[in-house]
């Protein structure tokens, strides 16, 4: 038995290492530090709960928290329906299967930082591809960039876009769904409707939770694409995220301290939120092993 | 043993030495031997890099014991603060003048009161207005590379000639408001096709407006925001986006183009008038060569004459972090570029005016922006500003422009959006005070 | 066929062609910027087709030196990009894989329970653990070299882990068994019997690898320092500087060069890919 144990934590030896110093560590430092002021040019000095009564009641992390939040409440919902819609599309074994598939697949594998450049060309509010598109309509098109309305819409459309690994998932599990099952629907005469809402749903929501919960845990953290298209989070801090303030926080206003602090609120938020995504999933969610 | 899987692990191996001596040597410092190594970090690129580079290269032929080495950072404020606390900071950092305060209030920077009294580089040497800013808690902290001031630009072909010269232009703001009124031009659908002024741009100086008007932003110890001056400024800002409508103004502003571009706003012809800097005229020179402007001091409120000829200042410093290798050698290129012949060459070549108190004939002559004498005078008035000394100015200066958008784009009333910035100043100044400044 | 699914094959084809061309939409009009002529980039209405294709446009990115925007050494940058990627796709395909083993193939005690642990932290929001982190290199003197970027990836990660268990559970234990009899240690086993069958896994965890290295952003961000040391995801954004008029066919031709390589390894491991993305999803 000790020689199993022995050879087993060997090989796991990287692991526990990266474990220790690289996530253990880190968790119980920032706590620590959300404790004091560090300037990271001096020693942190304790000031007690200081940063957390000041975070209640600062108005811009109210902001970024709330922005935080409608995107997360606006892109996860928005991808995982375009996401399950396109695999179910895909399913269909048409023609030309594997073009569409690699099609949708491919933005997602664009970098955050080219994707935001391109798309600050795109939605550019005066000679966008976008509005040019929609002038041609003879609508009056929004100013993705600049309008505070409408900044946030922009970020959304953006993460539909990138829903491809997403599809790529839903995709396999359909795939995995048994044909049985909807031999047995079409025996009762359903249509196409009863058939996704009976069949095709319950059989694939353990992945759609996998994959929800991947997608509140990103959105909950976007920074990149904002960071690039939005700098500062204009138009007046409409697209300013909890992790922009924490970025701020620790370089650019030598708070690092405060950083931490809000870093810790962000992983009690991501904590709360997939515990209740996965309370709410045992009544919904179907699993075939049970 | 299988030899495929030694041969992956070699090459594996192989990989991994190799990639990790490149990296390596892509990063060291590259010391000379003969001479001492100067690290110069330096936020400008292109041909202001290029101007710089030309100070350093004279440098370094001048003598031959120090040898400056010049790198083009970007983001180098927060590089240089990483750096610093890496413990493996530059020897010379050219850092913005509004972030001197700052870096000494964060202990990052080391004092040059010395040096520089010891060479002579004191409030005489100085325009009395740039030397505040070198200046903080009886200390000297940096020296400067190129100073600016700011006026505003006008194009006599897009005005009424009655005012199209620097003499006839509006002087007050209430007079610039009726021109604006006057001259500009809005589409059958309300799109604006030309603005004859618009605060928002180039929107680089949101914490300013209200010095224009008589106010501040903070007064001795306390943070002064929401006061009638600063209210009267931002009620002025809102007046614009009433005038032509908050979506006109956001539609026209998307499609404004870069500022070092022909799609400039003032230089394409969608603006009339422009506040901006002294270096416009080199951009002018670059992108629209033939086209006519002139520039005249920023207006003041027609009930307010002492406002008369206020300009905010900016400057471009150098400083020597704290932590530096090479201090005395550091010192010596700083003091270099402070000679008089050397400053005016480097400041003619940006486009910008000398932060000297002596200036030469020749500058003035040879200078590319035909209106400097104007922006030197500015730098002298009574009336010159700079930013406020406190150490949160990045933080304030966010709330300054966050307000500032927030009446542009109609978000808030300037009381609302005033008032709002005031409360979070004032937390993040209390803040500051208790955690920092107390240590 | 019955008439009702011709209809619905039809309508799918139809459904499918649209959502095609929005998707590929903003890459074709990347690419149709990166040949245009500066003058053409900005008109409106947009041209799709440039009147002079100018495939000198990723020459020129390559070697941008212009006045304006300065040197902007992309060559440099992708050199720096490999070899950070070269040492990620190293560590990370050999740490995974022995850890990964320990958690399949070996019977000891703990081993679920650090397991399930180990699947939690993926929840761990990457903000959380950016300060100590960051004060950590700095200690260690690293701020400023690439280590940062490359060192993490010799101590294995959550999802690699999770994807190499799965697949190494379902080798047969037998497997392992005879080649005990045959008198290989712990360590033969995992070279000579399972590395060679998890091939294809194993190229799904350096394909993986590949990707986010290629592309980090906040890593180099926060790391690099001297303009010379950058990657080409931060490079990129150099293209936009603030003191020039952004060249947008330029910055677009580069931002294609950037993704060429993934795309390129995309669309001979296709299959892999995808395949490697589908079981991850499986609890």
């Amino acid at each position: 038995m000790k020689k199993d144990l022995r050879i087993g934590l060997l090989f796991a030896l990287p692991w526990i290492l990266g474990f220790i110093i690289f996530l253990a560590y880190p968790v119980l430092a920032s706590l620590y530090y959300s404790f004091t002021n560090f300037s990271i040019l001096r020693e942190p000095s304790y000031v007690g709960a200081d940063n957390y009564a000041e975070l209640a009641s600062d108005t811009v992390f109210h902001k970024a928290l709330i922005n935080t939040l409608i995107y997360a409440v606006g892109a996860v919902p928005l991808s995982t329906v375009v996401a399950i819609g396109l695999a179910m599309l895909l399913n269909t074994k048409v023609k030309g299967m594997s073009y569409y598939r690699t099609i949708f697949f491919l933005p997602s594998l664009v970098p955050m930082v080219a994707l935001g450049t391109l798309f600050l060309w795109i939605f550019n509010g005066d000679y966008g591809l976008l509005n040019e598109g929609i002038r041609a309509a003879n609508l009056e098109p929004p100013n993705w960039l600049g309008d505070p309305a409408w900044s946030k819409s922009t970020l959304m459309l953006i993460s539909m876009w990138g829903c491809g690994q997403a599809m790529v998932i839903y995709l396999a599990g359909l795939q995995n769904v048994p044909v049985s099952l909807y031999e047995a629907a079409d025996l009762d005469g359903a249509k196409l409707g009863k058939k996704i809402w009976n069949v095709t749903l319950p059989m694939l929501s353990p992945v759609i939770l996998f994959n929800v919960v991947m997608g509140i845990i990103g959105a909950l953290q976007v920074f990149a694409v904002p960071y690039v298209m939005f700098p500062g989070g204009a138009p007046a801090r409409s697209t300013y995220f909890i992790a922009s303030y924490l970025f701020d926080n620790a370089f650019q206003y030598q708070r690092m301290g405060y950083a931490s602090a809000v870093g810790w609120v962000m992983f009690i938020i991501t904590l709360v939120l997939t515990l209740l995504a996965l309370k709410m999933s045992d009544r919904h969610v179907h699993y075939e092993t049970e | 043993m299988n030899w495929t899987s030694v041969g992956i692990f070699g090459l594996a191996a192989t990989l991994v030495v190799g990639a990790v001596v490149t990296g390596e040597r892509v990063i060291t410092r590259q010391d000379r031997t003969d001479r001492v190594t100067v690290i110069y970090w330096e936020k400008w690129t292109g041909s202001e890099g290029e101007e710089m580079r030309k100070v350093v290269n004279a440098f370094n032929e001048s003598q031959d014991r120090i040898f400056v080495k010049y790198l083009s950072i970007s983001g180098i404020d927060s590089k240089t603060r990483l750096a610093i606390a890496g413990g493996n900071p530059p020897d010379v950092a050219g850092i913005w003048g509004d972030q001197v305060v700052q870096f000494a209030d964060a202990n990052a920077l080391t004092d040059l009161t010395e040096l520089a009294n010891d060479k002579g580089l004191d409030e005489n040497y100085y325009i009395p207005a740039y030397w505040d800013g070198y200046v903080y808690k009886d200390k000297v902290w940096a020296l400067p590379s190129t100073p600016a001031a700011i006026a505003l630009h006008a194009r006599p072909d897009l005005l009424p000639p009655e005012v199209a010269t620097p003499e006839t232009f509006p002087k007050t703001f209430e007079a610039l408001d009726a021109l604006v009124e006057k001259i500009s031009v809005q589409g059958p659908n309300g799109s604006l096709k030309l603005a004859g002024f618009l605060p928002s741009n180039p929107g680089w100086w949101n914490w300013a407006w209200g010095y224009y008007f008589g106010g501040q932003l903070i007064t001795g110890d306390k943070v002064t925001i929401d006061t009638p001056e600063n209210l009267r400024a931002f009620r002025w800002i809102a007046k614009y986006t009433k005038k032509f409508g908050s979506q006109e103004v956001q539609s026209f502003q998307g499609g404004f183009g870069n500022f070092a571009s022909p799609q400039d706003p003032f230089m394409s012809g969608k603006v009339a008038a422009e506040q901006n800097g002294v270096w416009k005229a080199n951009y002018i020179n670059v992108y629209k060569p033939g086209l006519e402007w002139f520039a005249v001091p920023m207006p003041y409120p027609a009930d307010r004459p002492d406002l008369k000829g206020r300009s905010n200042l900016s400057q471009d410093v150098l400083c020597i972090p704290r932590g530096a290798k090479h201090v005395k050698e550091a010192f010596e290129f700083l003091s270099f570029v402070q000679k008089q012949d050397v400053m005016e060459g480097l400041c003619s070549a940006h486009g910008k005016n000398s932060p000297l108190a002596k200036v030469s004939e020749k500058f003035f002559d040879t200078h590319p922006n035909k209106y400097i004498r104007l922006f030197d005078q500015l730098a002298r008035s009574p009336g010159a500003f700079n930013i406020p000394k406190v150490g949160v100015f990045p933080q304030i200066s966010n709330e300054m422009n966050v307000a500032f958008q927030e009446v542009n784009s109609e978000q808030k009333t300037p009381e609302r959006a005033l008032a709002d910035a005031q409360q979070r100043a004032e937390i993040i100044w209390s803040t500051y005070r208790k955690q920092v400044l107390a240590q | 066929m019955g008439k009702r699914k011709q209809i619905q094959t039809a309508l799918t084809h139809v459904a499918l062609i649209l959502l095609s061309v929005v998707f590929a939409l903003p890459l074709l009009w990347m690419l149709s910027t990166s040949l245009k002529p500066i003058s053409e980039t900005l008109t409106t209405p947009p041209k799709w087709i440039p009147t002079e294709v100018m495939w000198s446009n990723y020459p020129d990115a390559i070697n941008y030196n212009s006045k304006q925007l300065g040197y902007i050494p992309f060559l440099v940058y992708m050199r720096n990009t490999v070899v950070v990627t070269i040492l990620c796709i190293v560590g990370s395909v050999t740490s995974n894989a022995l850890v990964a083993y320990s958690f399949s193939r070996l019977r000891w005690a703990g081993r679920d329970a650090f397991f399930g642990l180990t699947v939690a932290t993926m929840m761990i929001p990457f903000p959380v653990l950016m300060v100590p982190t960051f004060t950590l290199f700095r200690y260690l003197g690293w701020v400023g070299s690439f280590k940062p970027l490359w060192v993490p990836a010799f101590f294995a990660s959550a999802f690699s882990i999770f994807l190499l268990r799965q697949f190494f559970r379902t080798i047969p234990m037998e497997l392992s068994e005879a080649a005990k009899l045959d008198g290989c240690s712990e360590f033969r086993i995992f070279t000579d019997v399972i590395v060679p069958l998890a091939k294809p896994a194993l190229m799904v965890v350096a394909l993986f690898t590949f990707m986010g290295s290629w592309n980090d952003f906040l890593g180099p961000l926060i790391y690099l320092v001297d303009q010379n040391t950058f990657t080409l995801a931060l490079g990129l954004s150099a293209y936009q500087t603030q003191h020039g008029g952004t060249p947008w066919n330029l910055l677009m031709a580069a931002t294609l060069l950037v993704i060429l390589p993934i795309l390129i390894v995309f669309f001979f491991a296709q299959k892999l890919f995808i395949q490697g993305i589908a079981t991850s999803g499986f609890k």
